[in-house]
């Protein structure tokens, strides 16, 4: 263990092989695991979601009995490549189908009868973090994630990093309301976030060689890609994609996140592989639950346990744990095989060299992943 | 934002006496302001420090004979006097039913300023506080005679070394320039004229005193008047000058509404204050109602004490220390008894800078976990470091609401004006399955009001 990594790290000048982060893009809404990587050997999944399954011609890479939603060609190449592991059936006791709670639960990494204010990563970058370094954990959005949030402001949130780029003195950046005031305190706003410096810095050392889509999270992985080549050394990155509460009209809506997540994934893949950094970043793409296993119509109802996708770090790039079972229900949801919180203590030990008891994280790390 | 609510920060500190003005209306709750008590007792704090002349004359010999260490201990002993002055007065700010008189104290404090730093005085410095809020809604002129005639100001503005021949212009100077006319609107020689009317103005028992050995008792002429002038005198011939008015309505109207109020508004309540003879209260009544009818939320960028206190009030962190809220005053630029300068704080886009902006949103973050900032801060004074306890921080909203009630009776209270883009980031705060009612309920409302009060909408009212 490195307790003092982070500072001794920050002084030195090149890349450090080995040096390793994480990188976390969240599916706000739920996202339809189901339907994503898809048990279509399983007849129940015909039965139970008659007017959204997804037919057995249009799906790929099937395997075992899974198969990738269409949208998700891109996730089948980096499978097949190896550099994509699939956890099954990610949940955890009793769960929540709040979206708020169970953001909250996966955030904070608390049981579900358990209110934790601060967040998991926030607990991790405080024990690492000696005095606090405002850039140690990136946030990607517009407000705070509680999961980043600990007792110092070890993270930023971003919305732009662009506006580091330029010192803000200039207006340019700012659109003007009617209100002089508020366009002077707006500027100010800008250029105030801790950290701008080490941002420039490495925005100023990387440069973005191969093209990312034009959607959100394709600018905000193209933002996070170019301070990893930078330098900027965050241990933990964090963004997330809207949209994935799909009640009504769900075969549309989730086509096109999941292609807007396929998309921006593969551009941020193909880009940290060519500079030869995969192995230093680990992607976890995860929801805060999954859907109800019967469809409600044209869509689908909150549910509970999915599938979890890590990329890169040297994962094993294997499917881990049962197809999700459909006959053995728990109000209609899959029961869960996976404790999140194992996979969280999995990513510390492995990828952090940190013991996740020491932020409270009880549950064994789940093995096999790296 | 709510009218009331916007009204009670402009009135007071936060919006603690919103639902007094909506249940008594906007008039009759500054009949109560101008009416309020206020205690006439020397506090606590002042019983050991020196107050009369003889007393200090002791002091300062005491200090010539003692050694550096002693003499360090005993300026120290004064300095932290000076800071319980200020939490005994950031209380009164706080916990005052009308805080109008403790708004209007300030606005004077920042007009007739006269710093601790310099008078080095605590007692004399508290005298010319006493004066300030038991003036405060009184009469300018009166309270322009009453400031020269205070210890604390004769001693700040050098008046003290003011005497018969060896003639100091500051506070004469200061008279015109940054108390009544304004720039532009004197002469040098006026100046230098109303020196010698002002020169042995001195030191006394309870308040400045001509010193009949140091008056300078010359033929002078002030504004083409021409006799022996004193102090009273030399302020009379200024209030009849036509500029008068006009400083003192920008300043009132800087410090309860807009930043950069227009010059014809300042004019016009300008020829009003006049008219009343330099009554405050009428003025401020004008002001106050006709100011009310319009729709000018947005005018002003917060100073460090609202900012704060509002918070306090928000966070029902009624055990928050007051010393604290003093250093963060200080740290923010807005250090009570000391002012940079005789011109006092400029406020308006001086009030943030990054860094203030960036040390605002530290401390929201700090107190939204409820926390003080003495861990992040390190206190100089020795009696700074004690520890302090965890504050017990809750944010009041309706129970009963759903996620967008709650949005917006809170943005009601914290942001100036409503704004689409802000309402999805909220929404994305308290979703639309958020339920009130759940056990961790408190603490999401929390985190929504954490995130409002980092925005610049907040920074203004």
């Amino acid at each position: 263990m490195l307790p003092n990594f982070l500072h001794a790290f920050g002084n030195q000048p090149g890349l450090v092989k080995g040096e390793q982060c994480l990188v976390f893009v969240q599916l706000n809404g739920g996202n339809d695991g189901l339907n994503t990587f898809i048990p279509y050997d399983n007849p129940l999944y015909y039965e139970l979601r008659a007017k959204i399954a997804l037919s057995k011609d249009n799906i790929i890479s099937k395997n075992n009995g899974m198969a990738f939603h269409p949208a998700l060609k891109n996730f089948a190449e980096i499978q097949q490549k190896g550099d994509l592991t699939i956890l099954q059936n990610v949940g955890y006791p009793n769960p929540n189908r709040s979206h708020f709670r169970s953001q909250e639960i996966w955030q904070t990494a608390s049981d579900s009868n358990h209110y934790l204010n601060e967040g998991w990563l926030g607990r991790y970058l405080d024990l690492q973090c000696k005095e606090h370094q405002p850039t140690a954990g990136i946030n990607l959005d517009t407000i705070d994630n509680l999961a980043l949030k600990g007792n110092e402001p070890n993270f930023i949130t971003v919305k732009d990093p662009n506006r580091f780029k330029i010192r803000n003195d200039k207006d340019e950046n700012i659109k003007l309301s009617d209100n002089p005031q508020l366009d002077f305190v707006r500027k100010i706003a800008n250029s105030v976030t801790e950290g701008s410096t080490e941002i420039q810095q490495a925005l100023a050392k990387s440069t973005t060689e191969i093209s990312y889509p034009k959607t959100n999270l394709g600018k905000n992985l193209e933002w996070i890609a170019r301070l990893i080549k930078g330098n900027l050394n965050s241990k933990v990155y964090y963004t997330s994609q809207n949209g994935y509460d799909t009640h009504d009209n769900q075969l549309a809506i989730h086509q096109r996140n999941l292609e807007e997540l396929d998309c921006a994934v593969y551009s941020f893949y193909s880009d940290l592989k060519t500079a030869n950094l995969l192995q230093n970043v680990t992607l976890v793409v995860f929801s805060e639950f999954g859907r109800r296993v019967k469809d409600n119509g044209n869509g689908t109802d909150h549910g509970t346990a999915a599938p979890m996708f890590i990329i890169g770090g040297s994962n094993q790039g294997k499917v881990l744990g049962n197809n999700p079972n459909l006959s053995d229900l728990d109000e209609g949801d899959l029961k869960h095989q996976i404790d999140f919180r194992s996979v969280y203590a999995a990513l510390l030990k492995h990828k952090l060299a940190f013991d996740a008891e020491s932020i409270g994280i009880n549950t064994k790390p789940f093995v096999g992943l790296f | 934002m709510d009218k009331h609510n916007l009204w009670s920060i402009r009135l007071g500190f936060s919006g603690k006496q919103s639902p007094l003005i909506a249940t008594m209306g906007l008039e009759q709750f500054l009949e109560a302001s101008y009416g309020s008590k206020f205690s006439q007792e020397i506090p606590d704090f002042l019983k050991d420090s020196p107050k009369t002349l003889q007393a200090l004359r002791a002091k300062r010999q005491a200090l010539q004979n003692s050694s550096a260490e002693e003499t360090k201990e005993m300026l120290k002993k004064e300095l932290q006097v000076s800071f319980e002055m200020k939490s005994w007065w950031i209380e009164k700010m706080r916990s005052e039913e009308f805080p109008l008189r403790e708004k209007m104290t300030c606005f004077w404090h920042n007009h007739f300023v006269s710093t601790y730093q310099k008078v080095k005085v605590n007692h004399w410095i508290f005298q010319h506080n006493q004066l300030l809020r038991e003036q405060a809604f009184g009469n300018f002129k009166t309270l322009t005679k009453l400031v020269l005639q205070t210890n604390a100001m004769v001693r700040y503005l050098d008046n003290v070394d003011n005497r018969r021949e060896k003639i100091n212009e500051n506070l004469s100077r200061e008279l015109l320039e940054l108390f009544t006319l304004g720039i532009g609107n004197y002469s040098e020689e006026d100046i230098k004229n109303g020196a010698k009317g002002l020169a042995g103005l001195n030191l006394g028992e309870d308040k400045a005193v001509y010193r009949k050995l140091l008056e300078n008792n010359d033929t002078i002429t002030y504004f083409g008047k021409t006799g022996k002038f004193k102090a009273d005198d030399l302020i009379d011939i200024i209030f009849e000058q036509k500029a008068v008015p006009y400083l003192l309505t920008r300043k009132i109207l800087q410090w309860f509404v807009y930043d950069s109020p227009t010059e014809t508004l300042v004019n016009y309540y300008g020829d009003y204050f006049r008219k009343v003879n330099f009554e405050i209260k009428p003025l401020l009544t004008k002001i106050f109602t006709e100011e009310f009818q319009k729709d000018n939320a947005g005018s002003k960028i917060k100073d460090p004490l609202v900012y704060i206190l509002q918070l306090m009030h928000e966070l029902n962190a009624s055990n928050m220390n007051p010393k604290l809220i003093a250093f963060f005053l200080k740290q923010q630029g807005m250090d009570l008894f000391n002012q940079p300068n005789v011109k006092g704080w400029n406020g308006g886009k001086e009030w943030l800078t990054s860094q203030i902006y960036l040390q605002r949103n530290n401390v929201a973050d700090l107190l939204c976990d409820g926390r003080s900032w003495n861990r992040r801060i390190q206190f100089t004074e020795d009696s700074m470091t004690e520890s302090m306890p965890k504050l017990n921080v809750k944010v009041n909203y309706n129970k009963n609401g759903n996620h967008l009630a709650i949005i917006s009776e809170l943005s009601n209270r914290l942001l100036f004006k409503k704004d689409e883009n802000w309402q999805q980031e909220w929404e994305s705060i308290l979703k639309y399955d958020f339920n009130p009612k759940a056990e961790n309920a408190d603490n999401a409302v929390l985190r929504l009001f954490n995130a409002m009060i980092k925005t610049p909408e907040f920074q203004i009212i």
